[in-house]
């Protein structure tokens, strides 16, 4: 199959994919910062069971593979009486792997801000929870613009999990592999899909380079 | 009567404070009063303790015993009760601490506004004020990175006064400053001096204690070695530790 036979035959389904591939990212992404933010305050909270569960939390889900972690969800979460649809399935397997790499980022974005700030805020009155809204979140989100920015690229490549369980629409990948079981594509299918996923994570570099430029910390 | 009553109680006190890090005795039995208004200047060696002291007072380092009251009353150990306390008490250190991701003007009414719950049109009016009265008004709209070390340390203060404190410790706060910056930071010392604030000043600089100082603190090795007039310490010094350390830093 050459590449405008694929393109007139298939060009609807990839442009589905690629729209289902961004908004699975997009709905991934959303929930892995808000769960890496609060992982993140659970690590350096005063209360030592917390920053136990969280470190736990990151130690667990950062080095399961995603495959695996896929396999566990579909098929031991009905066990314990909780099904997902799969495409449910697919983005909680990213969430909780992209928040476990996401908190990593805050950690080392929060290293940069240095005991002093954080005693000169003690030192005012600041309350715990204030010192961590006031100074610690802002700073730590300001300084992981470039990582985050790759992290997302991370969470965009993870949802062609989806290609590994039936879903209608089908992401990206899962796409692919819908056109090689059905027709002799080949490695052209692949590169078009792969144009889908490198234009994409070009422009959320672009972008991202561009925001940590306007939010960069002066120090 | 009653501010008689009250102005007896001394701003401060330390009672018999002791506190380790691991094997280290950084503070043997420190006592010390700090009535109001006064100036103290505490000075000594590197590594006698002196910091640490400075520290303890609003618990940025815990004691292992002793007593530390503030007016009369106990330090909080923890929580809000510590936080409301510290809010009391104004503390600028050596490397500045300025919130780094905010505005001069945010780094002062930052307190103001979170902690003391001042509503932010009168945060900032008394900010401009403060920030006027160190002479870095005009920076209002920068970040700190864009300051100079001294600046950046009168930023500090002025963020302290922000929120009226009782008294004001100062941690070494010129020992990371350019030397010409020095003054700059020294003079709005001595104002706030002059101006009755009662102060803790842990230092290096030797003619402004001899200037402003009410009376001088000498640590080495964890303890009070000496206290006295500035004049008195200076012209003649009790302890041969004193003496020896005097010589140590004349004659440049």
């Amino acid at each position: 199959m050459g590449l405008s036979e694929l393109l007139s035959t298939y060009g609807q389904l990839y442009l589905t994919g690629l729209v289902t591939t961004w908004w699975m990212t997009a709905v991934s992404f959303a929930f892995v910062m808000v769960l890496s933010v609060a992982i993140t305050v659970m690590r350096i909270s005063p209360l030592k069971p917390l920053r136990l569960v969280g470190d736990l939390y990151v130690q667990i889900f950062r080095n399961i593979p995603g495959v695996a972690l896929l396999v566990i969800i579909v098929y031991a979460l009905p066990n314990l009486r909780l099904v997902l649809d799969y495409r449910t399935c697919v983005i909680v397997t990213t969430i909780l792997m992209g928040s476990a790499f996401g908190s990593e980022n805050f950690m080392s974005g929060i290293n940069t801000i240095g005991v002093g700030q954080i005693e000169a805020a003690r030192s005012l009155g600041l309350t715990f929870r204030q010192i961590i809204q006031q100074i610690v979140i802002p700073q730590a989100l300001r300084s992981a613009v470039l990582p985050m920015t790759n992290l997302l690229i991370a969470v965009m490549l993870t949802t062609a999990l989806g290609s590994q369980v039936p879903m209608s629409p089908q992401e990206l990948t899962g796409v692919v592999s819908y056109i090689n079981t059905r027709s002799t594509g080949g490695i052209l299918a692949f590169l078009i899909a792969a144009l889908g996923y490198v234009g994409t994570a070009a422009v959320i570099g672009l972008a991202g380079n561009r925001l940590d430029k306007k939010v960069r910390i002066l120090r | 009567m009653t501010m008689d009553t009250r102005d007896d109680v001394p701003v401060i006190e330390l009672r018999h404070v002791e506190k380790h890090f691991g094997d280290l005795h950084v503070l043997r039995d420190i006592n010390l009063k700090v009535s109001r208004g006064e100036v103290l200047v505490v000075i000594g060696p590197s590594g006698s303790g002196k910091s640490t002291m400075c520290r303890t007072i609003n618990r940025l380092e815990t004691i292992d015993s002793g007593e530390i009251l503030i007016e009369g009353k106990p330090l909080p150990a923890e929580g809000r009760e510590l936080a409301a306390m510290r809010a009391e008490l104004g503390m600028v250190f050596q490397s500045f601490n300025l919130f780094a991701h905010k505005t001069i003007l945010e780094n002062v009414t930052l307190g103001p506004i979170d902690v003391l719950g001042m509503k932010r049109e009168d945060a900032e009016k008394r900010a401009m004020e403060l920030l006027a009265r160190v002479g870095v008004a005009e920076q209002a709209a920068k970040v700190p990175a864009q300051l100079s070390g001294g600046q950046q340390q009168r930023v500090a203060i002025a963020r302290s006064l922000a929120m009226n404190p009782k008294a004001m410790m100062f941690d070494e706060p010129t020992s990371a400053l350019d030397p010409e910056m020095i003054n700059e930071v020294l003079d709005v010392m001595v104002e706030l001096a002059r101006g009755g604030m009662t102060m803790v000043v842990v230092t290096h600089e030797m003619n402004f204690a001899r200037r402003v100082a009410d009376r001088v603190v000498f640590m080495a090795d964890g303890q009070i070695v000496e206290e006295g007039a500035p004049d008195e310490f200076f012209d003649h010094p009790a302890t041969q530790r004193a003496r020896d350390f005097l010589d140590s830093i004349k004659g440049h």
